[in-house]
This record gives structure tokens, sequence and C-alpha cells, in this order.
């Protein structure tokens, strides 16, 4: 493999690995942000309820 | 969800931010700057790797600090921002280590070798990878913060025997050529070089922080679920 070989090979990987990282921290932000969220209109309709 | 639109917005910004730097480094590395003398193209990859390796120590001060902060006051806040640097610290470990290997395979005809400073990078990326381990082992949410504290605090001194290893010990890796206490930068490399390391540091610097608030909140969030299933009991 020539030089221009390992430079791509470097800023091929390194960016991959953090837009791997970027996706997956994404997805779990996501699914978090649903979660308090449904957690959070659980709660509006139970105080509803009870008044 | 509980985030204001300011909050939105600026992370936007920063989202932007980190896409022009990193297009304008990415642009001044490959193309504006100059080959080495000696090395040739294959020293383009020193403008990934210096930028990872001291966004990777700044992310273990902020576990430093943090730690040190949790132990003092007990303030979860504080858990969570070494909690979080200490994820994206193993990222940016991990990439040095990916990186330097690669450098290393054209330059020393190796893509491994146990010399002192690989060696002390890669016990720094155990460290953290144990840290992080250790918080899933232990149960007790503050014994395992109280733990992970502790080890956030020792594994940071391995930072000043990485920097100093070169000096320390007869090494393949070479001693640094801009953080030199004999010399100013601009005497010892090229401006182009040092302008492409610049932006490049500042691309990664914004990535950074764009990737630690995005943890963060989703470490606030997770903290919120947990409340409120405590309260009602669930």
């Amino acid at each position: 493999m020539g030089a221009w070989g390992f430079v791509s090979l470097a800023y091929g990987i390194v960016w991959g690995i953090i837009l791997v990282y970027l996706v997956l921290l994404k997805r779990r932000y996501v699914n978090t942000a649903a979660e308090l969220d449904a957690l959070k209109s659980k709660e509006a309709t139970r105080s509803d309820a009870k008044t | 969800m509980a985030q204001s639109s300011q909050t939105k917005k600026r992370k936007g910004i920063l989202g932007a931010l980190v896409l022009v730097a990193g297009a304008i480094g990415l642009f001044w590395s490959l193309v504006v700057a100059p080959p080495d003398a000696y090395q040739g193209n294959v020293q383009r990859i020193m403008y990934l790797h210096l930028p990872s390796i001291l966004t990777a120590y700044l992310s273990y001060f902020l576990v430093f600090v943090g730690s040190a902060l949790y132990l003092w006051k007990r303030e979860k806040r504080d858990d969570l921002l070494a909690h979080s640097a200490a994820e994206i610290g193993v990222l940016f470990t991990a990439l040095t280590i990916i990186e330097g290997s690669i450098w290393g395979r054209p330059t020393w005809g190796v893509w491994w070798t146990w010399d002192a400073r690989l060696t002390l990078t890669a016990i720094l990326l155990l460290i953290y990878v144990g840290y992080l381990m250790l918080r899933s082992l232990i149960e007790d949410e503050n014994r395992a913060a109280s733990a992970a504290a502790v080890l956030g605090i020792i594994g940071f001194l391995d930072i000043p025997l990485i920097h100093m290893s070169v000096y320390w010990w007869r090494t393949l890796h070479q001693p640094p050529s801009i953080l030199r206490p004999d010399k100013v930068p601009w005497e010892n490399v090229h401006p182009s070089m040092l302008t492409a390391l610049a932006i490049s540091f500042a691309g990664f610097l914004l990535l950074y922080f764009y990737l630690l608030s995005l943890r963060y909140r989703l470490g606030e969030m997770r903290e919120e679920i947990k409340a409120r299933r405590l309260e009602r009991g669930t």
C-alpha cells in the first residue's frame, strides 16, 4: 500500500468510527427522550384522572 | 421532551460548526499542507493523531475534575460529567491507537510494538474501559460512582507518564515536534502544517463538546426517568 493508501485508511476508519458512535449515541438519546416523554404523559393523565 | 428550543438551537449551531471545521480541516490537512520532508504524505495522519490524543487528554481531565468534585460534594451532576467524559475519552483513545498503528506500519515497519508510549497509551485505554465496566458491574449506584471516581482520578496519573515516556525511556515513538520546551512551534514546523493542525484540533474540540453535550443530556434524562419511577414506586 502506498502513502496515500495509509492516509485514506486512517481518515476513513476514524471518520467511520466517529459516525457510527454518533448514530448510536443519537439513537440512545432519541429512545431515552421518548421514554421520558411517555412517562411524563402517563403521569399527566393520572393526575388529570385524580382531579 | 424537556429541552428548550434555545438548547436545541445551540446544539444545531455547534453541529454545523463541527461540519464546517471538519471540512476545512480535511481540505487543509490533505491538500494545502505540504508533505513532510522525510516521511512524505503519510505524515498527514498526524493531523488526526495529535488532535485525537489531545482531545482524549482533555476528556480524562474532565473525568478527573468530575470525579474529584463528586467525591468531595457527592453531587450527581459531577458524576454524570465524569461518566460522559470517560465514554468519549475511550472513543478518542481508541482512535489514537488505530491512527498510530496505521502510521506505524509505513514508518516503523510494524502495526504495533511494545514501546513505552504505545504501551502506556494502551494502559490508559484499558483503565477507562475498566472505569466503564466497573460502573455497570456494581449494582449500588452510589458505590459504583465512588469506586469509578477513585479509578478516574488514579487513571489520570497515566497521562504525565505518557507525555514524559519519550524522555525517560529509549522509545521508537518520536519526541514532540510541537509541544517542545526548548523551541516555539513555528521554529520547528512549517506554518501551513501548524495551520492544518490548529484547524483539525479546533474541529476535534467542537466535535468533542457536541458529543459530550449529547451524552451528558442523555445521562440527565436517564436520571430523571429513574427518579420519576422511584417516586411512583415502579
